[in-house]
C-alpha cells in the first residue's frame, strides 16, 4: 500500500512553483503600481482572485475604465478552465473533505497546482492539497508585494517602458505555447487578436466586450479546426 | 468607499467570478458530460484570450512611439520560444521598449 500524501510533501511539491510564481507576480504587482492601485490592494488582489492571467487581464480591463459587468465576464471567460481542472481534481480527491474546507481548497486551483497534484496515482489528500496550495500561494501573494516595492524604487524614466511587461508575458506564453503545440495556437491567437483590434479601433467597442466577442469566435473556429484538445493550456 | 477607493469593487467581482468558477464542479457534475464541440472550444479560451490581450492595445498604449511595444514582445516572443521561463524575457522586453522610447 502506498503511503497518504502529506502535508509537508504538498509544501515540498510546491516549492518549484512557489520559485516560478514569485517572479511573474513581481510584474503583477509592478502593474498594479503602475495603475495607481495602493500596495494593500495589490496584495488584496492577488489574495482574493491567486489567478495569473485572470488578474493580469482584470487589471488592464480596470486600467482602461472597462465597466463591471465586461470585468466579471471577462475574467470569468479567462478562468474558465479551472473548473475543468477543478473536476478532474475533485474525482480524485479523498472522500469526506467537509464542507467549509472544500471551497478553501477550491480557492486553490491553478494551472500548475493542478498539473503537479493530477501526476499521483493515490487519492489526494486534503492535508497534501492544502500544502501544495499554500506553498504557492505564499509566493504569488509575496511576488506581488515584492514587484509593488521594487517599482517604487524604479526611475520614472523606466516606468513607461515597465508597461510592456504585461504584453511581454503574454507574448512570451503564447511562444511557449507555440513550441508546444504547435502553430495552431498561433492561428486561433492571431484570429482572436485580428478581430479585437477590428471591433476596438473601426467599432469603438468597450474592450472587455471585444475581447468576450474575439476571444469566443477564437476559440470556436479553434474547436472547428482542431481535432482533439487534451490538454487544459 | 468606492470613491476613495475606486479599484476595490472590481478586485473584489473579479474574484467572485474567478472563485464561482473554482467552486463549480465541487457541486456541479454536468461538465463532464458537456458536447464535445462545447468542451473542446472551452479548452481553447486560455490560447484564444492570449491574442486579445496582446492587440492592439500594445501598439495603442505607446502613441506616436508605436513600434516600441511590439520590438518589447518581439524580443520576449524570441528568448521564451528558446527558452522556458518568463523572467528573462520580460526584462529583454523592457530593456528593448526602454531603447526604443529614448531613440
Amino acid at each position: 500500500m502506498q503511503q497518504e500524501l502529506t502535508f509537508k510533501q504538498g509544501c515540498q511539491e510546491g516549492f518549484p512553483i512557489f520559485v516560478g510564481y514569485f517572479p511573474t507576480a513581481m510584474a503583477f504587482g509592478l502593474v498594479c503600481r503602475d495603475l495607481g492601485l495602493r500596495i494593500w490592494e495589490a496584495v488584496l488582489f492577488s489574495l482574493t482572485n491567486f489567478a495569473g492571467s485572470g488578474q493580469f487581464l482584470a487589471a488592464n480591463l480596470m486600467g482602461k475604465g472597462a465597466i463591471l459587468a465586461e470585468i466579471f465576464i471577462s475574467v470569468l471567460l479567462v478562468n474558465l478552465r479551472y473548473s475543468f481542472m477543478g473536476a478532474e481534481l475533485s474525482r480524485n480527491l479523498e472522500k469526506g473533505i467537509g464542507g467549509w474546507q472544500r471551497p478553501l481548497l477550491a480557492h486553490g486551483t491553478t494551472d500548475e497546482v493542478f498539473s503537479v497534484a493530477v501526476l499521483h496515482n493515490q487519492p489526494i489528500t486534503k492535508h497534501y492539497l492544502a500544502g501544495l496550495e499554500l506553498t504557492a500561494y505564499a509566493g504569488w501573494v509575496s511576488g506581488t508585494a515584492a514587484g509593488f516595492l521594487v517599482g517604487m524604487v524604479l526611475p520614472t524614466a523606466l516606468q513607461l517602458a515597465v508597461g510592456v511587461t504585461l504584453y511581454a508575458m503574454f507574448s512570451s506564453l503564447l511562444a511557449q505555447e507555440f513550441r508546444q503545440k504547435g502553430s495552431k495556437v498561433l492561428l486561433i491567437a492571431a484570429i482572436s487578436a485580428v478581430l479585437n483590434s477590428i471591433l476596438i479601433v473601426f467599432f469603438d467597442l468597450g474592450i472587455g466586450w471585444a475581447f468576450v466577442i474575439s476571444m469566443l469566435a477564437a476559440s470556436s473556429i479553434g474547436a472547428a479546426i482542431t481535432e482533439e484538445v487534451q490538454e487544459y493550456v | 468607499m468606492t470613491e476613495s477607493h475606486p479599484f476595490l469593487v472590481p478586485i473584489l467581482l473579479s474574484a467572485a467570478a474567478t472563485f464561482l468558477v473554482r467552486a463549480l464542479p465541487y457541486y456541479a457534475t454536468f461538465l463532464d458530460r458537456l458536447p464535445k464541440f462545447l468542451s473542446k472550444s472551452l479548452r481553447l479560451l486560455p490560447i484564444a484570450a492570449l491574442g486579445p490581450l496582446i492587440f492592439p492595445s500594445v501598439i495603442l498604449d505607446y502613441n506616436e512611439s508605436w513600434y516600441a511595444g511590439l520590438l518589447g514582445i518581439a524580443a520576449a516572443s524570441i528568448f521564451a520560444y528558446k527558452r522556458r521561463g518568463m523572467v528573462i524575457p520580460i526584462l529583454l522586453s523592457i530593456g528593448v521598449t526602454y531603447l526604443a522610447l529614448l531613440v
